[in-house]
């Protein structure tokens, strides 16, 4: 068995566990299963981000999503930004905001532009290949992975993750 | 108005702002388009707000919107609405606005006044979209509208103040509970009833008589009008507007009094100690709802009251997320491995392919790849059946009824792959040297010069990948004449060449030192120079396209990736054309001075591949002085000259050899056995 990447059912486990969690603390996250097709479930959290440029105040929603990656057996993070017309941000929008702390040679390398394994329209999304290593530091003392696992993007990330969840 | 009223200021509602998610657009899109088609019914929809905080009142829809039920999204509350998709702007334009409110606004009332608000209060709450969808561009046009009488008009006695200011910590715990508690569609509207300490919480059926005013037990000095605020300012938000109308309009024994609102705001966790208290204040002279039009557009970006405009194109048209993804490919090339790399001249250069056949299908399709968007065709033939497999823009289909034109058909392929390809095919028939022309076919020939010659001075880049030598002489010449970009294959059976051309103008091979290492791009031999010169032309590798494609068939899929690689090689060299080929291409690249080198690395003058041996070499040739394509003689004959000249050639397969004085050298049986083209060559 290999120990670094781990299943859909800890993955789902997990999720469930950090749903119920994040219900309690009312931060939104919210856990859509898809029982049919199980590599379509996903936790989704959607937030307003107020973003000013000059002296514009603009009002953005910002949709994280984690689901279960398979050919890497890690959870992977993705997230869209729009404005009040449903028009998506573009990347060198998404850059230039304070939004995400990742300088500009390693921004692209970290996060590519690319339609939704689940919704099969745009998204932004985290770059899968360092999750393993990193969690597999962690995998065997965590409470819950997807807490570990957001643990270690939200330095990258404007998103808020309240300590309560067990850090 | 007296004096105590006149220090009253009239009550400000929170508008509404609309906001809408992507997959809104999706779903009306796909409603649109396997749905209703050409109907313009109105159709019910879900929107939902909520109080937050941090931001005002928000108001929004997403692609559940039209679902049958509504998603019920925690702490959110649901309200229906209309959309109104027209068919065409003008209609969505022409569309009277007041007119229509006013005409949404009385079904409303008139359906109020069944009294079914009281036992749903939930249905006070309306919203509609006015929109127009043009999907042939994605741009969507919407106006929100949130309605609501314009009368009656009332007043605050005070400024705002917190619910704390009213109601003890227990009490508002118990309001939290409670509030918790009710059916959802009692949660938009109800009534807290203050008795000293106690807290009761009253349905609206509870607090109002059915069929008018309050019921008799009710205590107005300790009734508290609650609804759902989702303001987060001083301010009450929308929805109070229509309660206080549907409110007067049931007790008009309110009216001259002054009532107790609470602005119930609901945080994340659930908590209602951010909520406030308004004490509104009703004037005897209130005017009743039927005495005024309704209100409730919503202002648009620029503050005025107009419609708003969503250009989705950038993730909703295919055409366009094909693009950007094709071109994200090369962007990461830049992001992730190669900074210095120019995306943009990849777009910009136009390419004409000389021959649309195996190696044009290779190269075509490898340009796309590498980003390029202007991709030409110039070829004679049909897709015949035997073609498909090794010709891969070409699909069965295309050999039906005789076979369609490959040079269109190549386009028509490229296009499939990527609909912003910019390509077109040619059907011309290159003329060649020694395949003289005759009277009949004169003007036809004339034309065909006319065609090639246009097509090359239009692009930038001239590819050769016939599979004839002769043919590659015309198009040699030209493109040498207007200083083109020329990348060269031909295959064997088990063997290719690709190379790049020298610039007419530049130096021949004298004056190149014996011991220099390299040479300038400009003075680089082409394909007819090196013939002379290039190596292991044993019987058995003459197979170079004297064959008629014979191939094995990864020959031409390598041989064109060469072609197109490069190609990229020299766009991305600061020197372009004149990027220099050193001549040991063996030694380890970091020898090469940085100089002869491009961003993507050092780029040969040719390769030679060897399939049965799997090696390959790259020699490196200068122009020759006598050339029978490229050199200063036939560039300035073709100058003086032009067509005479080219027909001259056509004619007589020796022609050539005089005007360049090779027959002058005494050559060997060999290179005059090259040179001299024989009939034999086209079967």
């Amino acid at each position: 068995m290999n120990m670094t990447t781990i299943t859909f059912d800890e993955f789902l486990a997990s999720a469930k566990e950090f749903e119920q969690k994040s219900k309690e603390l009312g931060d939104g996250w919210t856990l859509k299963e898809d029982k049919v097709d199980n590599l379509k479930t996903y936790l989704r959290k959607n937030t307003f981000v107020q973003y000013e440029d000059g002296n514009i105040n603009h009002l953005l929603k910002v949709e994280y999503v984690i689901f279960y990656n398979l050919s890497y057996g890690v959870p992977s993070f993705s997230f869209n930004a729009w404005n009040s017309s449903g028009i998506l941000l573009t990347f060198d929008e998404i850059r230039k905001m304070s939004f995400i702390q990742i300088n500009e040679k390693d921004f692209y390398s970290v996060i590519t532009q690319q339609e939704h394994p689940i919704f099969q329209r745009p998204y932004f999304i985290m770059h899968p290949c360092h999750t393993e290593t990193l969690l597999a530091a962690f995998k065997n003392n965590t409470k819950n992975i997807i807490v570990t696992f957001l643990g270690l993007i939200t330095p990258l990330i404007r998103l808020n993750l309240p300590l309560e969840y067990g850090l | 108005m007296s004096a105590t009223e006149s220090q009253q200021e009239i009550i400000q509602y929170v508008p509404f702002m609309s906001f809408v998610h992507p997959s809104f657009w999706h779903s009306l899109t796909e409603m649109k388009l396997d749905v209703d088609k050409l109907n313009e019914t109105t159709k019910q929809i879900w929107g939902r707000f909520t109080y937050r905080s941090d931001i005002g009142a928000v108001f929004e829809v997403d692609g559940t919107s039209f679902n049958k039920v509504p998603e019920n999204e925690q702490l959110y509350t649901n309200v229906k609405g209309t959309i109104m998709n027209k068919n065409t702007i003008e209609e969505f334009k022409s569309i009277d606005k007041a007119a229509l409110l006013n005409s949404v606004g009385k079904v409303l009332w008139t359906s109020l006044q069944d009294k079914s608000w009281i036992s749903v209060p939930s249905s006070l709450l309306k919203f509609i979209i006015l929109s127009f969808a043009d999907l042939k561009k994605f741009h969507y046009y919407y106006w929100f509208a949130f309605p609501a009488p314009s009368q009656p008009t009332v007043y605050v006695k005070e400024k705002s103040t917190n619910i704390s200011t009213h109601f003890n910590t227990n009490q508002i715990n118990e309001i939290t509970q409670s509030y918790k508690s009710l059916e959802l569609e009692q949660k938009c509207f109800f009534s807290i009833i203050k008795d000293n300490d106690n807290i009761k919480v009253k349905t609206l059926s509870d607090l109002l008589n059915s069929k008018e005013g309050l019921q008799k037990d009710v205590d107005l000095s300790c009734t508290y009008f609650v609804f759902n605020d989702p303001s987060n300012g001083n301010n009450p938000g929308w929805p109070l507007r229509l309660f206080l109308a549907a409110l007067l309009e049931h007790c008009p024994s309110l009216v001259g009094s002054e009532i107790k609102i609470i602005g119930l705001r609901c945080s994340a966790t659930g908590g209602v100690e951010n909520s406030k208290c308004f004490t509104v204040v009703v004037p005897k002279d209130v005017k009743t709802v039927d005495a005024a039009g309704w209100v409730g557009w919503e202002r648009n970006d620029k503050g005025n009251f107009g419609p708003k405009l969503a250009n989705m194109s950038a993730s909703l048209d295919p055409v366009i997320l094909a693009d950007t993804a094709s071109d994200l490919n090369i962007k990461l090339m830049k992001w992730r491995l190669v900074p210095d790399i120019d995306v943009d001249i990849m777009k910009k250069t136009k390419c004409l392919l000389l021959g649309a056949g195996t190696l044009g299908c290779h190269v075509a399709r490898d340009l796309l790849a590498w980003g390029f968007r202007h991709i030409t065709f110039i070829d004679n033939g049909k897709v015949s059946y035997s073609n498909p497999t090794r010709q891969v823009l070409f699909s069965f289909q295309d050999c039906l009824n005789g076979g369609k034109k490959k040079a269109e058909a190549a386009a028509d392929g490229l296009k499939n792959i990527l609909p912003t390809a910019v390509s077109k095919g040619i059907v011309a028939h290159i003329p060649m040297p020694g395949h003289p022309v005759g009277e009949s076919l004169k003007d036809e020939t004339i034309n065909n010069i006319k065609i090639i010659t246009e097509a090359i001075a239009e692009h930038d880049v001239i590819f050769l990948l016939l599979d004839t030598r002769e043919a590659r002489w015309l198009p040699t010449l030209i493109a040498a004449h207007y200083g083109k970009i020329v990348i060269n294959a031909a295959l064997g059976f088990d063997s290719y060449l690709v190379m790049r051309h020298g610039i007419a103008g530049s130096p021949a091979e004298e004056s190149t030192s014996v011991t220099t290492t390299w040479i300038p791009g400009g003075s680089l031999g082409c394909y007819f120079c090196n013939d002379v010169t290039a190596p292991g032309n044993s019987l058995k590798d003459r197979t170079l396209d004297q064959q008629c494609t014979v191939t094995r068939p990864g020959v031409a899929a390598i041989a064109g990736a060469l072609a197109v690689e490069i190609l990229v090689g020299l766009l991305q060299h600061p020197l372009r054309n004149n990027a220099p080929a050193v001549y040991n291409l063996n030694s380890d690249t970091e020898d090469i001075p940085p100089e002869m080198q491009g961003v993507l690395g050092p780029i040969p003058h040719s390769i030679r591949g060897f399939l049965h041996s799997y090696q390959t070499v790259a020699p490196t040739c200068a122009k020759f002085k006598q050339c029978i394509a490229c050199s200063e003689t036939v560039i300035n004959k073709y100058k003086e000259e032009g067509l005479e000249f080219l027909l001259n050639v056509f004619n007589s397969g020796n022609y050539l050899e005089e005007v360049t004085g090779l027959n002058e050298l005494h050559l060997t049986a060999e290179m005059t056995d090259i040179l001299t083209f024989s009939d034999e060559d086209e079967d």
